[in-house]
């Protein structure tokens, strides 16, 4: 018999310190997520599952699908932000201010290259499959959003506090250690979050390149015609997605620094 | 094969994928932007439900187009349907936020100047608001056009039309020589229509820019 084990209730908010948002602005989004995964298992059970959806809808199953998806999205996660932050701190010195225009442009024009292109350019191009390639393939789609937020977001820093540490002897560097980086800290949180949001999603693609994640579950309901399995897959990544959201959110409402 | 050879090939192929994609695109950007523009100016106004269709518009944005596409063979089928539907409302989010930002940053003195001379509520909103908010509006709508073409592709899993057709195939063939052909060609023409797009929207916003903030 199928069990989803996977409800988000224990994932809760901590007491909140600092509330930004109103409690029940807090609680609204886990309640709703936790409600839908009662109501799929609910209905779930209701249902006379025949011997493919049952051993589809198994909890190992699923919960290894999970995993998956996890592990997918905090290493691709991990990687997007070691490159796009620093690169994105690069591209904005001054050295580079003349290629701003056109690299704006190149990177948003970038943007339309579908994902599951990119990964299934990796597959058929260099037969190129597994987890490490869908971590590539995840990695150079996520890094374009990452890099361009981290760009404007730096440059959106007020200028005169710039000029004002200049004119107390700070060096480059140290403006942009004390000032830049302090200052940016809610937009690297942004880049964080956007990061998360994309890999989430983009891993549910990856099944197309046996790497496995959530997608798996969906496409074996597709491949023996069973709507039911979809349904689950689709309503688990959907809800995984929306969680991993929240709890970016509640990290960038949190380790916001005080003075801003 | 080579590459050139076989875009010549399949030119015709290439043509009509391609009008079909930037039609079912075309389509839920324009959907969306009506939507979308129609929220924001609902909204601006009220923080509270300005908040909450941020939130909402928000999290279509957060659900994976994959199983959203999936979730809306259900009610819509498969095809151009639940396609145009699922690009619709994935295009919600940066419309409606630079339609809101954008009518935000109007100067209070403006309206205030406005009212004063006896316009409207309306008229204020029509012939002062909207204007001035209009370059901002119409990147949000650039953006979400560029980001649908992308997510379009992935239409193809519900036998949407378009590029995605290309790609999934060629995917289908890994292995073979044709393979990397097909994939190529699909993300191309994908690109091909971001570019297209883009400079449609340059010109669309030269001249659709009232004339004071050129």
């Amino acid at each position: 018999m199928s069990t989803l084990v996977l409800t988000p209730e224990r994932l809760a908010p901590e007491p909140l310190h600092a509330p930004r948002r109103s409690l029940a602005g807090y609680l609204a989004m886990p309640a709703i997520l936790a409600l839908v995964c009662l109501g799929l298992y609910l209905y779930v059970t209701a249902q006379q599952l025949d011997s493919i959806e049952s051993r589809a809808l198994t909890a190992t199953a699923l919960g290894t699908a999970v995993w998956q998806h996890l592990q997918l999205t905090a290493v691709s996660t991990v990687i997007t932000l070691a490159i796009a932050v620093p690169l994105g701190v690069l591209l904005t010195r001054p050295f580079a201010r003349r290629l701003r225009p056109y690299l704006l442009t190149l990177l948003t024009l970038a943007q339309a290259v579908p994902t599951i292109a990119v990964l299934v350019l990796l597959a058929v191009a260099f037969l190129f499959l597994g987890f490490q390639a869908a971590v590539v393939g995840l990695v150079l789609y996520a890094i374009i959003p990452v890099l361009l937020n981290t760009m404007v977001g730096l440059e959106q820093v007020d200028e005169s506090v710039l000029e004002a540490g200049r004119g107390m002897g700070m060096s480059a560097f140290g403006v942009l250690r004390h000032l830049e980086l302090p200052l940016s800290v809610p937009i690297i949180l942004a880049g964080v979050r956007t990061a998360l949001v994309i890999n989430v999603g983009t891993a549910t693609l990856t099944t197309y390149i046996n790497a496995g994640g959530l997608g798996d579950v969906i496409v074996a309901g597709l491949s023996t015609n069973r709507v039911l399995v979809q349904v689950v897959g689709a309503v688990l990544t959907a809800v995984l997605a929306l969680l991993i959201d929240y709890l970016a959110g509640l990290a960038e409402d949190f380790l916001r620094p005080t003075g801003l | 094969m080579d590459f050139v050879e076989f875009l010549i090939n399949r030119g015709d192929d290439m043509l009509e994928l391609g009008l079909e994609h930037a039609a079912v695109v075309g389509a839920s950007v324009l959907l969306a932007t009506i939507i979308g523009v129609g929220l924001g100016v609902a909204s601006y106004r009220q923080p509270r439900s300005r908040e909450a269709i941020l939130a909402v518009t928000g999290a279509f944005l957060t659900i994976p187009s994959f199983a959203l596409f999936i979730l809306l063979i259900g009610p819509l089928g498969l095809g151009f349907l639940p396609v145009v539907v699922a690009l619709t409302l994935y295009g919600l989010l940066p419309i409606v936020r630079n339609t809101i930002t954008g009518l935000r940053e109007v100067d209070p003195a403006i309206v205030e100047a406005a009212l004063g001379m006896g316009m409207s509520r309306g008229q204020v909103l029509r012939q002062i608001e909207l204007p001035l908010a209009w370059p901002v509006i119409i990147t949000g709508v650039r953006v979400t056009t560029l980001v649908l073409l992308g997510i379009a592709a992935i239409g193809s899993i519900v036998l949407g039309p378009g590029y995605g057709d290309l790609i999934f195939t060629g995917l289908a063939r890994v292995g073979t020589p044709v393979a990397v052909n097909l994939v190529l060609a699909g993300t191309l023409g994908v690109v091909v229509l971001a570019v297209l797009f883009d400079v449609l929207f340059y010109v669309i916003r030269k001249l659709t820019t009232s004339e004071g903030i050129r």
